[in-house]
């Protein structure tokens, strides 16, 4: 079959289901607002990277403003039959300011990231590369293989991998992806079997535990997570106990939920971590995230956000919180602007806890 | 009540319990959080490793940087980031020390700190901006240019630091560890200035140690770390094949291994380490 006929093909195969469903993107809140799990447009069972061909297909045609009309010309992703690829750019223009400091204003690339799947063996067998390539030299992400069972209620995959804790937001600097150290910065090597089986989506993880540092022999860090997807609303458990630290272990305890109301799509998660591998006994801390997700209209979402940390649970006065206020605009497909204000409060004796941030970045994805 | 005002009314519960939760005031808390008198307090941010690690890497760079999972290993809390900065090569850019004594344009820290466009991965700290101002990078910068010393914890006073006995703080790879990635050199920390007329073929040794093998010697190279005394480098002068290696350093019989003041190890000191990178 031909390119141009494999894509038309694609696109009549998902059209009846594109206008059952509201757009989607490569973020939690938008699973959230159509009540898919996040491998229904993510080559990823646990979401992130490279969209698949439902994906793909879906964004370009529901999620934009205005859609570029480009007849039957469709990007799927797929470069053959066994092998396709994505991307995702994003170039930044901030102004910050930090008490006692001067204001720092700059252009940056945040990130420019390659993704190639080649299923080897279609819907069945697939070796995944994100690659990483701005800035600065290449760092590679994920690189694994995942073996799908023949009715797709279960998969193996091994490799160097995110883990799944929580929701897997895009800002990897969220109180909850930061203090829980499980985010898309710290790929880890191991193993990961998930079983998926109607509302049901379970994950279980064993891995070096060291965030893609040298090898410890002390232990490992095994992870489990359990969500039920509902239409309208979703909930999540999930856990991480690393044993890697020569000190003492360190567990990370979670809970998620989603919920839709309206054009609003909610997401809550609030983890509790337990470090004992500093060496200076236990350091408890708290971290929780709120958010909404307002879908004005097709193409425009404006995003609050509240977040909470308390980095030591046995110290009183040292909590922290973040405000956020983003604005998403979707103009055409492969093309977003956002825009957004950020307000962090923390002690007073700690400047950089007390940040302003203002931002634009354009952000293009395929 | 209908089903979309309950919605509607639990989200909003939940978003106000978050709401709810207020910034700390920071009563009796000193810069890094801490209650004041717990550490000793913050010393004011000035060109000397004590105030550096208490201004810098303790309140920002081991949100991420500590324990296990610390990125590409690198732990900056205070009990390694002295060993683990001053004259090691950068994982991302073996090519590049961390810190290089003397020299903080060729100092791989402040490239990642500067966001300089040929470091891997991105500007630091990662969850910048806002990122270091230019002011308290250049007192890092001087740091280094002033030699990158590493003074003694303010905890521990010189003489009560000398009392202890010379030994081997901390290793890297670390013992019975499996490296999975090219490492460029291997790190041995010790509690005491390191004489370096003593450092050599005679006293570090390299071996490839595998059970079913008599041990075979690896030709390495030996020095302290540049500007970091207290630090051994090894640097292997072939590729480490996969195996186990073992590293020995001699603490007896002439010329063994000593600090400034002439305290040997006393014993010999050796630690395993397993490469098991794919050919």
């Amino acid at each position: 079959m031909s390119m141009r006929r494999y894509s038309m093909a694609m696109r009549w195969l998902l059209a009846p289901f594109l206008f059952l469903i509201l757009p989607a993107h490569a973020e939690p809140y938008l699973a959230v607002q159509t009540g898919f799990k996040c491998g229904q447009c993510h080559v990823n069972p646990t979401g992130g990277g490279e969209r698949n061909t439902f994906g793909n297909v879906f964004a370009q045609t529901q999620l934009p403003a205005r859609r570029i009309d480009t007849g039957s010309d469709v990007w799927t992703g797929d470069l053959t039959k066994f092998l396709s690829v994505g991307g995702d750019l994003r170039f930044d223009g901030s102004y910050s300011k930090v008490p006692q400091s001067p204001s720092v204003d700059q252009f940056q690339m945040e990130q420019t990231r390659i993704f190639v799947n080649a299923s080897v063996i279609p819907q069945r067998l697939l070796v995944y590369v994100d690659e990483q390539v701005a800035p600065g030299g290449a760092v590679n992400e994920e690189a694994y293989g995942l073996y799908w069972s023949a009715n797709h209620d279960w998969y193996v995959k091994a490799g160097q991998m995110y883990l799944p804790f929580g929701f897997r937001l895009q800002d990897q600097t969220a109180f909850v992806r930061q203090a829980s150290g499980i985010n898309m910065t710290t790929p880890d090597k191991g193993a990961e079997f998930g079983w998926e089986r109607g509302a049901w989506d379970a994950q279980f993880t064993v891995s070096n535990g060291t965030a893609g540092g040298p090898v410890s022999n002390h232990g490992k860090q095994y992870g489990g997570q359990l969500i039920y997807v509902q239409s309208l609303w979703r909930l999540g458990l999930t856990s991480n106990y690393n044993d890697a630290a020569a000190a003492g272990g360190r567990g990370t305890y979670g809970a998620f939920a989603g919920l839709r109301t309206g054009p609003i799509a909610w997401l809550g998660e609030a983890d509790y971590i337990n470090d004992r591998s500093l060496g200076n006994g236990a350091v408890k801390r708290v971290a929780t995230l709120a958010e909404a997700n307002w879908r004005i209209a097709q193409g425009h979402n404006l995003k609050v956000t509240g977040e909470f940390l308390d980095p030591n649970r046995d110290i009183a006065h040292n909590g922290q919180t973040r405000w956020s206020l983003v604005y998403e605009l979707t103009p055409i497909q492969f093309v977003q602007l956002r825009a957004g204000v950020r307000y962090s409060q923390g002690i007073a004796q700690a400047p950089a806890e007390n940040a302003r941030l203002f931002f634009v970045q354009l952000h293009g994805f395929f | 009540m209908s089903c979309v005002r309950f919605r509607t009314l639990i989200a909003s519960v939940a978003a106000a319990a978050v709401a709810g939760c207020t910034a700390g005031s920071g009563a009796g808390l000193d810069q890094n959080g801490q209650p004041i008198g717990s550490t000793g307090g913050t010393p004011p941010l000035t060109a000397d490793f004590i105030s550096i690690q208490a201004n810098v890497f303790t309140p920002v760079c081991t949100k991420c940087h500590t324990g296990a999972g610390a990125p590409l290993g690198l732990q900056l809390d205070a009990a390694h980031s002295s060993s683990l900065l001053v004259g090691v090569p950068s994982a991302e850019q073996p090519n590049l020390l961390l810190v290089k004594a003397g020299d903080p344009d060729n100092s791989y820290i402040i490239r990642k700190l500067e966001g300089d466009p040929g470091i891997g991965g991105v500007q630091m700290p990662a969850d910048g901006p806002p990122y270091l101002p230019q002011a308290t990078i250049d007192v890092i910068r001087s740091w280094i240019t002033n030699g990158a010393m590493i003074a003694m914890a303010a905890s521990v006073s010189p003489s009560s630091k000398l009392a202890q006995r010379f030994a081997v703080a901390a290793t890297s790879p670390q013992s019975n560890s499996v490296v999975t990635r090219v490492r460029p050199a291997i790190v041995v920390a010790f509690n005491h200035e390191v004489d370096a007329s003593l450092v050599g073929y005679t006293t570090v040794m390299l071996e490839k140690a595998d059970a079913t093998l008599s041990a075979e010697q690896i030709p390495i190279s030996t020095a302290l770390a540049d500007g970091n005394p207290m630090v051994v480098v090894i640097t292997p002068r072939v590729a480490l094949a996969a195996g186990t290696y073992r590293v020995t350093l001699r603490g007896t019989g002439g010329g063994a291994l000593a600090d400034v003041n002439a305290q040997a190890l006393g014993s010999d000191y050796s630690f395993t380490f397993v490469v098991d990178i794919a050919p």
